[in-house]
């Protein structure tokens, strides 16, 4: 083979896939409505994004898949835990993790920085990225549905939505605070203490590993009927 | 073998610097594997976290290969053109900005300055400084070449490589609104890096030490050079592809991205072949074979931790299974050592003699540094790899939750440590050895 003929296949191969590469970027770009919804950013999630920046989330998080592998991909997260776990977790995690084999730092992320947090993660569970992470979809499904039939949500659903991300029923959730059932037989407190103590757990139980949740009375209400009816 | 061109010598600190980077790259790593193996403290990891020692893990690579990229143009582009480089000021003040840039960055990151984005976490002001740096760089090698007795291929492709590189730095400064756009534009830094403009230097860095060190002819070198690039940046452009799976791009990606980057073996399968034909063909007499187990170990490494351990994972079907675990970071590991670790290693045994005048060196030391970081490596790289298929297995098969899977890492991590620990003996050694080369007995006596 001549120089020339080399020199040729260089420029050749170089720029056919700078080309195609480059009416891809187009196209990427007029997509983006469709597959990021991007006119939904509005100010809460570009703060939002900048507080996951500001605390350097992505080097031990994942998001679309990018990033550290040492925690949980955030992609869906939105739909994994729910907006309120997400806030408690980011929170207080030297409480959520006291017992896990693994840590997450007390970053000092405060209540506004986290519900931006929410906002940005919300807007990114959004993207149309082929149900990627496999393992999350089935969440994703069961929050739409929620989302779409809110008449056929039973008790259950509500409380496991709010709380499923520490506690456990009925083999649902996450068993790191205790599960219902136990807890309800446990207890002494009547309804109205019940709401107090979501909202702060600490006033009612100094010693509690709670952190406070953020959570409507009605909401409130809701749940601690649920828990004293399993009594 | 000494030393041509006075200006030469400045490449000698950028080695140095770069060496010592590498080992603390591998102190970090062995901290990384720590905190995977072992639960940490809650108090400890508050001060000083994963994400923290993770960045520093990463910038640290980045910088000490950039170091390495930058000693080796210094190093090669005497020669190559014929004449001294075009100011040796300009390289050391570039030298001083850079490491000034890369000290305060590690030291921010302990204090939370942080962009926050992996593998670009140097904040904007610490950017700019980089960028000066790389003007600097860019404007003296360019200057280099214009002014050079003689024009070749090679010159040429390393210019056009590092130009490239620091254009695609750019893309990565930017704040985006966007997640979607964000990730889009942050493969252009790295995925066009390391299947991009590094291949470019890295291919014409070491078709000059093949030329200076095996005496084939010229002109078939710089031929394989026009292919072997031409080959990269045909697949490795539109195979950027295989990172937009999943992160909400057009459908046709998948078809693009995933043969494109099918294909992106193919041109370090032509470097393996085209090695092995230059030594056979060797024109020299081999005085240092150290130097040659190198380049031959470049070549498959190379192909083994880049072309064959990202193959196994490009294609979608697999992709939406392996994509963001373990797995990732048994082909990054294996990547980056077999394709640019090595690279620098093998400049490094190129150059560093010369500076010393020494013709043959003693490479006891150097074999046995050489050997331990390979096998541990390519051990590495294959723990990296069952932690991966477990937790693939486990999380997204099975689908049993992250907790559990992440649980039966604990001991792949504790091996990777021990073979972690093994490697950095053997970076140890090799770094010892490239520091204090000494001629063999008879050519003292002489």
């Amino acid at each position: 083979m001549e120089l020339k003929n080399a020199r040729m296949i260089f420029w050749g191969g170089t720029l056919v896939s700078a080309a195609i590469f480059g009416w891809m970027t187009y196209d990427f770009h007029q997509q983006g409505e469709t597959l990021a919804h991007n006119s939904k950013i509005d100010d809460r999630v570009i703060a939002g994004k900048k507080v996951w920046h500001k605390y350097n989330c992505n080097n031990c998080h994942t998001i679309l898949g990018f990033g550290g592998y040492y925690a949980p991909d955030m992609t869906k997260a939105y739909y994994r835990l729910g907006a309120n776990n997400i806030i408690a977790i980011v929170m207080n995690p030297q409480e959520v993790y006291r017992n896990s084999f693994r840590k997450m730092p007390q970053l000092g992320v405060t209540k506004i920085e986290a519900q931006n947090l929410v906002a940005f993660l919300h807007w990114t569970a959004n993207i149309e990225n082929r149900q990627w992470p496999p393992q999350d979809e089935k969440y994703v499904k069961a929050a739409r549905l929620r989302e779409s039939h809110p008449e056929k949500l039973q008790k259950t659903d509500l409380v496991l939505g709010a709380c499923g991300g520490c506690h456990s029923f009925a083999n649902q959730g996450r068993d790191i605070a205790g599960d219902f059932g136990e807890i309800a037989k446990r207890i002494t407190y009547d309804h109205d203490t019940l709401i107090r103590y979501m909202q702060n757990p600490k006033s009612v139980k100094p010693d509690s590993d709670m952190p406070p949740q953020n959570v409507s009375p009605e909401t409130a209400g809701l749940i601690a009927d649920f828990i004293l009816s399993l009594r | 073998m000494t030393i041509k061109y006075q200006s030469q010598k400045v490449a000698l600190p950028y080695m140095q610097l770069s060496l010592l980077l590498f080992v603390l790259q591998v102190i970090m790593g062995l901290w990384l594997a720590a905190n995977y193996a072992f639960t940490l403290p809650q108090g400890l990891i508050d001060v000083f976290s994963f994400a923290t020692s993770r960045a520093i893990h990463t910038n640290l690579l980045v910088a000490w290969m950039l170091l390495g990229f930058m000693g080796g143009a210094y190093f090669i582009l005497p020669v190559e053109c014929e004449r001294e480089l075009h100011s040796t000021k300009v390289a050391w003040l570039q030298l001083i900005l850079f490491a000034a840039a890369a000290v305060t960055a590690v030291v921010g990151f302990l204090f939370g300055w942080t962009q926050g984005k992996p593998l670009l976490e140097i904040p904007v002001p610490l950017d700019l400084v980089i960028v000066v740096a790389a003007l600097l760089f860019l404007f003296n090698i360019l200057m280099t070449v214009l002014q050079a007795k003689n024009r070749t291929v090679l010159q040429w492709m390393l210019v056009g490589g590092v130009l490239f590189l620091a254009l695609m730095y750019l893309f990565g400064i930017p704040f985006y609104s966007s997640l979607n756009t964000d990730y889009y534009y942050w493969w252009w830094v790295i995925h066009l890096w390391v299947e991009g403009a590094w291949e470019l230097i890295t291919a014409s860095i070491i078709a000059f030490v093949i030329i200076q060190v095996t005496g084939v002819e010229r002109k078939v070198v710089e031929k394989w050079l026009y292919v072997e690039t031409g080959l990269f940046l045909f697949t490795g452009i539109v195979g950027t592809g295989h990172h937009y799976y999943w992160i909400g791009a057009p459908d046709y990606w998948l078809w693009w991205g995933g043969i494109f980057s099918a294909l992106e073996p193919l041109p370090i399968l032509l470097m393996v072949v085209d090695t092995w034909f230059h030594i056979r063909e060797r024109k020299n007499p081999i005085v240092n074979q150290l130097l040659w187990v190198y380049i031959v170990a470049l070549a498959i490494f190379h192909f083994i931790g880049a072309g064959l351990f990202g193959f196994v994972h490009t294609l979608p079907p697999i992709n939406y299974y392996t994509h963001g675990s373990q797995i990732t970071v048994s082909h990054g590991h294996m990547a980056f050592f077999g394709a640019y670790a090595l690279l620098n290693l093998t400049v490094f045994y190129f150059a560093l003699p010369q500076f010393k005048g020494i013709e043959r060196y003693k490479a006891t030391a150097g074999y046995w540094g050489f050997w331990i970081m390979a096998v541990s490596m390519f051990l590495l790289g294959l723990v990296f790899g069952v932690a991966g298929i477990l937790q693939v297995y486990l999380e997204r098969f099975l689908d049993i939750g992250y907790s559990t899977a992440h649980i039966t890492m604990m001991f792949w991590f504790k091996v990777a440590l021990f073979f972690g620990v093994c490697f950095l003996a053997g970076t140890l050694t090799t770094v010892y050895h490239l520091f204090t080369l000494k001629p063999v007995e008879e050519e003292r006596s002489r």
